[in-house]
């Protein structure tokens, strides 16, 4: 009996057909592949992706350098160093995060007391050369400088569930 | 009931030992069983304020604080009961109630106790929603870092300064929410033990200056070292970040320095990243220097050391070089034909050599001097010299001992002396004399009637059970040390006291175990005829000289003279920094690693072996000192020169030295002639405190300190009068050959007729030893 | 009923020029001193006639004042100390204040007995720094009366007894009222009061024994000598022998220091003093010094005066200074006061008492000023209870007792002062 179905089935080409329907169906219905990189897909908030250190408004770096970042990265891609700044305040000299250690955990937002080091939301960069994957602390404070408007925005949209 | 008799008592349903008039912190310390506490420190009276060790005892209607409660016969205590704990969690919300809770940008944080003993009863919200206080920071010096907002009042730093450092310094003014721990008058903390209130602090009201905000506890690895400044040893423990040192802090050790140490020993490694560290091997090639690799440098080294003729090479070896680097030096020397090997650069007399003991130490255990009954110093500002050892001192000078000095400035101590003989330095042995003729010693042929204070110190002496005569680091530098030494021993022979010697550096007893003298070799064995000693070798200027772990402007008795000594010859100078003077006159300079860069052993001055691992990465292509020495052997083709690690020569050293046991017993002087006269004016001298050596010169934060001494000297405001000078003004100071210029400061405590001026300062250089006639007039 | 007032330590108050040395002596005054120092009473003697006359503390703690002499090493080697406490800050008391202006000499014959019975031959009275305009002089000038008279000084009267006594004006610290503060204050130090054990009879002025009595008690004892233990312990009811100085102020027509027996019932002495200002009803009454608990009108008219009756109603006798509220009183403002005085006079030593009762002072602040939330209600009760009882001294109970009674008794106007913006139930409902 068994036999008998599965020989009609081959011979009117039954899964073919059932194949070629979802095809079809794909082929008529809306499209969703977006044309990257001319169209550009919705980014959430919380998305994390290259570093910034921002500063306050009145541009003072937030960093106070407590170092919290640096000892709650899994990844150990976070290095810094500070001294007291010559009005007394603690800062740090340096602030690196290597990005090829980084695995974009996003636990150096959550740890920082300040909303200092932050993921944007960008993902799109790239290196030519061994050593650029090195972002120093100049380099994550003019991203910040870059986006902070909307990375304020960002912060305030999450308010509520942070 | 007595002492020793012991009960027990039941804390949370364990049965404990305790002896009477014991507190039930201590007894549960001991048992391992945490009660929560700020204000309790074991080495500080109780003060029971922080009320954080609040416990539970039976029959007690309110819970009682652990470290003020004698322990009783059958008491049953509960430290987590329901009450204990409500007890504890009260006190722990009024503690954070108006503490700032800044711990990102707080040093203290990850180290903190209070942010421990928070985890476990803080609760995670805070109740509080008035405002919180701030109090405003006083400026306490460059080693003290404050934030007196984060104080939580434990009143430890409070009671450190009046029962341990011996100053009152800090204290607590105003009352209720005004009280405020802080100086009572605005200065900076002029104790030489203060750093120890940054370990004392529970929070991060108190912190290191000089490492402020450059590294998190949890950054930093521990190590255990050992002190290199003062012949105690303090145990330390090393905080090093990514091969640097970062900073130091107290290891405990009951026996050496319970749980403090000076300031020195804290802040000296700063010294270590100084921008004069020599970093590469230098050559003099046609009068200029040049750096130059290893390889080259040790051939040329070799090549010198070979080319001398053996009597013709001296070596100078610093005091605090480890036992491993004098062994090695020594053997070279010997090896090389030379006995003319000395590690008592700044001793001012050598005519006692041959009646020298074997290994000369302490003459007591460090702990022991707690419990002396009567102290005389002899030429000593033991509070400065050696911090520690004078806490053990002034401890047991609360306990009822007599504290008396003979010396030749008003030194300032921490506890008022019992008897305090001044006397120009050329009267010292005249002023000792006087204490042996009370005695009915020998006085060595020095006319001395004995006055009431003679008397005094006699009687006290004789009348201690236990007591000692210590000869400081002025007395070796007196001109007649050994006159001093053959009084003080004859002394404190009589009188049923041991005689001391603190040493110069940190490892006096090592150098004379490993035979860093010219008449002694390895294990104390007498050499005949022996080398030349420290002034010797620079009184027969030789053809090359050896030094090692030594600034030759700084670390000498006699500047000058030795400037003109070495100057002449070649130099071959093995050490950590570089100075002008060096850079001028050496021929060849080898980079060796400082401590905590390189492993080692201290033995300490009651003759206890210290080894130490190197945990700091030196810089450039320095090399740790024994293994210097060792290649050195090597290339000039000396066997037995084959070890691998730093323990392999250290236990050749200590096998050979296993007969050998500290000893001060004096032979006979043969020449008794005192060599000081009194001039118009005498020269005072010693070293500060922060001049010792290399590396505390370089501590920048310690040459802020008051006790850091400038381009300056010290004279009396008759003296100040009779030369017509001002503080500030400018004074010449002539001694032999050479002269300098000094600025004025006036201390009554210096005695007529003399100056106080130290070696091993600014302007120090260009002069010979540190007392003797000097010519004085205004620049 | 009628009491007969003044027997004891203002007895000498209806003479002229009451506080000369002639006045006293007239009285009958120092002849119990003279005759201790011919030798016919021995110390044990006096000791014993205190404990029977059932004398006790009158600073505020209430404890026996014969037990206490009695802890003394008297026959111990060294020197030791009696010290008279007229460091009278208790708020609402000030009879201390009139036994150094109008009865000095019976402080001055008190000292010396018990200095005397303890072995002590060296007094200091630790007056209050306030003090200073009259009562000071007053008593000094009575010191000098007595060594001029021989009646103090070394070898009184040709025997061979000694006894020397000492003024110390205080500065006005609250704190050092609390006797090792005292101490600490005598011996030049900051007023901070010190752990006990040790108890100043064993470790005290310098670590040298030393015996602490409040001017009140040492005021009475002369006259207990004089007119015997029997006497003195009839006066008042069972454990609360004698007379007591009573300072009542507050909403009251006759304030003032009624010296009148133990034991006498609140609602005679409410007639003593005149009764309610301007007719009105009595609220509440804190019955002896802020620091006791407050106790509501109904509840104090059926106590009477003394140890026992006001700790079964939930207070305590404390200085006997009686605070009388009418009905018009705002309790949280009064309790708020209260606070802002254990605030500024904490002395920071200890942790639960520097830190709670500024807290304690800023959340009735807030809530008078409309801010209170109806958690701070619990929260005030939580902050006072673990204040209470955890402190070296007891100034941290001394804050804690008034807001858990203030609380307790009249938690409705606070309630209604938290829900209504900071109005006051009293003026809004009458």
């Amino acid at each position: 009996m068994k036999t008998i179905t599965n020989y009609i089935r081959s011979l009117f080409l039954f899964e073919l057909l059932k194949g070629l329907s979802i095809t079809g169906g794909y082929f008529f219905s809306r499209k969703f592949t977006l044309q990257y990189p001319e169209q550009k897909a919705p980014v959430s908030p919380r998305f994390r992706g290259l570093h910034a250190l921002r500063r306050y408004p009145n541009g003072e770096e937030r960093c106070i350098a407590c170092k919290l970042c640096e000892a709650v990265c899994p990844a150990l891609a976070i290095t810094i160093e500070a001294e007291p700044r010559e009005d007394g305040s603690r800062r740090t000299t340096r602030y690196d995060i290597d990005l090829f250690k980084c695995i974009y955990c996003g636990f150096c937002e959550e740890s920082c007391p300040v909303d200092s080091i932050v993921e944007t939301r960008i993902y799109e960069y790239h290196f030519e050369n061994r050593g650029e994957q090195i972002m120093t602390k100049q380099m994550l404070l003019d991203i910040g400088d870059k986006y902070e408007e909307q990375l304020a925005d960002d912060r305030a949209a999450q308010a509520n569930v942070r | 009931m007595t002492e020793d008799q012991t009960f027990t008592i039941e804390v949370d349903g364990q049965q404990l030992e305790a002896r009477p008039g014991q507190m039930l912190i201590e007894v549960t310390d001991a048992a391992g069983i945490n009660v929560p506490r700020f204000c309790y420190h074991k080495h500080l009276s109780v003060a029971a304020n922080c009320r954080m060790c609040l416990v539970e005892v039976e029959k007690a209607p309110k819970p009682l604080p652990a470290c003020a409660t004698p322990v009783m016969n059958g008491m049953k205590v509960f430290t987590r009961s329901p009450l204990a704990r409500e007890a504890q969690k009260g006190t722990m919300e009024f503690l954070l109630i108006n503490h700032p809770l800044d711990c990102p940008i707080c040093d203290q944080g990850g180290e903190c106790e209070l942010q421990d003993v928070a985890m476990g009863y803080g609760g995670d919200i805070s109740r509080f929603t008035e405002r919180k206080r701030v109090v405003r920071d006083e400026d306490i010096g460059s080693l003290i870092a404050t934030d007196m907002t984060r104080c939580i009042h434990c009143t430890r730093c409070v009671r450190f300064g009046g029962e341990i450092a011996g100053l009152r310094e800090l204290g607590a003014t105003g009352r209720g929410e005004h009280l405020r721990i802080g100086l009572y008058i605005e200065h900076a903390v002029a104790s030489e033990l203060s750093g120890n209130v940054i370990d004392l602090c529970p929070v991060g009201a108190l912190t290191a200056k000089p490492s402020a905000y450059q590294a998190r506890s949890w950054e930093l690895s521990e190590y255990d070292g050992v002190a290199p400044h003062d012949g105690l040893g303090s145990n330390l423990h090393l905080h090093v970040r990514r091969n640097r040192l970062m900073r130091v802090v107290p290891r405990e050790n009951e026996d050496v320095n319970q749980t403090w140490i000076s300031d020195r020993d804290r802040f000296s490694y700063q010294g270590l990243y100084s921008d004069d560290r020599l970093q590469r091997p230098m050559l003099r090639e046609n009068g200029k220097l040049r750096e130059a690799d290893w390889q080259e440098a040790l051939m040329a080294a070799a090549r010198a050391l070979k080319d001398a003729s053996g009597a013709r090479i001296g070596a100078l070896i610093s005091p605090s070089a480890t036992l491993e680097e004098h062994y090695l030096a020594t053997r070279l020397l010997r090896a090389l034909g030379s006995n003319n090997i000395d590690h008592r650069l700044r001793q001012g007399d050598f005519r006692g050599d041959a009646a020298d003991p074997a290994l000369p130490w302490l003459g007591q255990r460090i702990a022991d001097f707690s419990n002396n009954q009567a102290t005389l110093l002899v030429g000593s500002w033991l509070r400065k010299d050696q911090p520690m050892l004078n806490h053990r001192v002034r401890q047991s000078q609360i306990d009822g001992a007599l504290v008396m000095a003979i010396n030749p400035v008003a030194y300032d101590f921490n506890y008022e002396l019992d008897v305090d003989i001044v006397c120009i330095p050329s009267a010292m042995t005249k002023e000792l004399a006087g204490v042996a003729a009370a005695l009915g010693v020998d006085t060595l042929g020095i006319e001395a009637v004995p006055d009431p204070a003679h008397h005094g110190i006699a009687d006290s002496l004789k009348s201690a059970a236990q007591g000692t005569v210590l000869l400081g680091n002025a007395a070796t530098m007196h001109p007649d040390f050994s006159l001093l030494r053959a009084l003080a021993s004859g002394i404190a022979a009589a009188a049923g006291v041991t005689l001391g010697f603190v040493g110069s550096g940190s490892n006096d007893c090592g150098a004379w175990m490993a035979g860093a003298v010219p008449h002694r070799d390895t294990g104390g064995k007498a050499i005949a005829p022996p080398g030349l000693d420290a002034a010797a070798m620079l009184e027969q200027p030789l053809d090359l000289y050896l030094t090692f772990g030594v600034e030759p402007e700084m670390d000498v008795a006699e500047p000058a003279r030795m400037a003109a000594a070495l100057g002449a010859a070649q130099l071959l100078a093995i050490g950590s920094h570089t100075s002008p003077w060096l850079l001028e006159h050496a021929d060849i300079l080898l980079p060796a690693a400082a401590y905590a860069e390189t492993s080692g052993t201290f033995v300490n001055i009651e003759g206890n072996a210290q080894s130490f691992r190197g945990v700091a990465a030196p810089p450039g292509e320095t090399r740790p000192g024994w293994k210097i020495l060792r290649v050195l052997g090597n290339l000039v083709g000396l066997d037995g020169f084959d070890y691998a690690e730093s323990t392999e020569v250290r236990d050749e050293v200590l096998a050979a030295c296993a007969d050998l046991a500290p000893d001060n017993r004096i032979g006979d002087l043969q020449d008794r002639k005192p060599k000081s006269a009194p001039g118009e004016w005498e020269r005072v001298g010693g070293v500060p405190i922060y001049a010792v050596d290399a590396l505390s010169r370089r501590a920048h934060a310690l040459q802020l300190t008051p006790d850091a001494w400038g381009g300056e000297l010290r004279l009396n405001t008759a003296a100040a009068a009779a030369l017509d000078l001002g503080e500030a003004a400018a004074v010449r100071v002539a001694q032999g050959e050479g002269s300098a210029e000094f600025e004025v400061r006036i201390d009554d405590a210096v005695p007529d007729g003399c100056i106080w001026l130290p070696t091993a300062v600014p302007g120090s250089e260009a002069l010979g030893a540190a007392f003797g006639p000097v010519a004085v007039e205004k620049a | 009923m009628t009491y007969q007032r003044n027997l004891v330590s203002l007895n000498t108050l209806n003479e002229d020029r009451s506080w000369e040395l002639a006045t006293y002596e007239r009285c009958g005054g120092y002849t119990v001193w003279r005759q201790v120092i011919a030798g016919e009473i021995s110390p044990k003697e006096i000791v014993d006639a205190i404990k029977d006359s059932g004398l006790r503390g009158r600073g505020g703690a209430g404890f026996p004042t014969g037990l206490k002499w009695s802890f003394m090493p008297r026959s111990a080697a060294g020197q030791k100390y009696i010290i008279c406490n007229s460091d009278e800050s208790e708020p609402g008391t000030c009879h201390d204040r009139d036994i150094l202006r109008y009865n000095p000499h019976a402080l001055i014959e008190g000292m010396a007995i018990a200095g005397y019975a303890t072995g002590a031959d060296v007094g200091y009275n630790y007056i209050r720094g306030e003090f200073m305009d009259e009562p000071v002089p007053r008593f000094e000038a009575a010191v000098k009366e007595a060594y001029d008279a021989g009646l103090l000084g070394k070898r009184i009267l040709g025997s061979g007894v000694d006894f020397d006594l000492h003024t110390f004006v205080g500065a006005g610290a609250y704190i050092c009222g609390e006797e090792t503060a005292l101490l600490e204050s005598l011996e030049g130090k900051p007023g901070k009061p010190r752990f006990k054990p040790p108890f100043p009879a064993s470790y005290g002025l310098y670590g040298r024994p030393t015996t602490i009595n409040n001017t009140q008690t040492l005021a009475s004892v002369p006259m207990i000598l004089r007119k015997g233990a029997k006497w003195y312990a009839g006066l008042g009811p069972e454990g609360s022998g004698g007379t007591a100085l009573f300072s009542v102020s507050g909403h009251i027509e006759k304030p003032g220091n009624y010296e009148l027996p133990m034991g006498i019932p609140f609602k005679d002495l409410l007639e003593i003093c005149g009764g309610i200002l301007g007719g009105r009803q009595l609220k509440a009454v804190i019955p002896g010094g802020s620091s006791v608990p407050v106790l509501p009108g109904e509840l104090i008219m059926s106590c009477t005066m003394d140890y026992a009756s006001l700790q079964q109603a939930g207070s305590s006798f404390g200085t006997g200074a009686v605070i009388v509220m009418a009905d018009t009183t705002c309790m949280v403002r009064v309790l708020q006061r209260i606070s802002r005085f254990y605030m500024s006079e904490s002395c920071g030593q200890c942790t639960p008492c520097r830190e709670g009762t500024g807290w304690l002072y800023r959340m009735l602040t807030r809530i008078v000023d409309g801010k209170g939330r109806e958690e701070d209600l619990e929260l005030l009760l939580e902050v006072a209870n673990r204040i209470e009882g955890r402190t070296i001294c007891a100034l941290g109970d001394a804050a804690a007792w008034p807001v858990q009674s203030f609380l307790k008794h009249f938690y409705q106007e606070f309630e209604y002062m938290v829900r209504n913006e900071g109005r006051s139930m009293v003026i809004e409902t009458g």
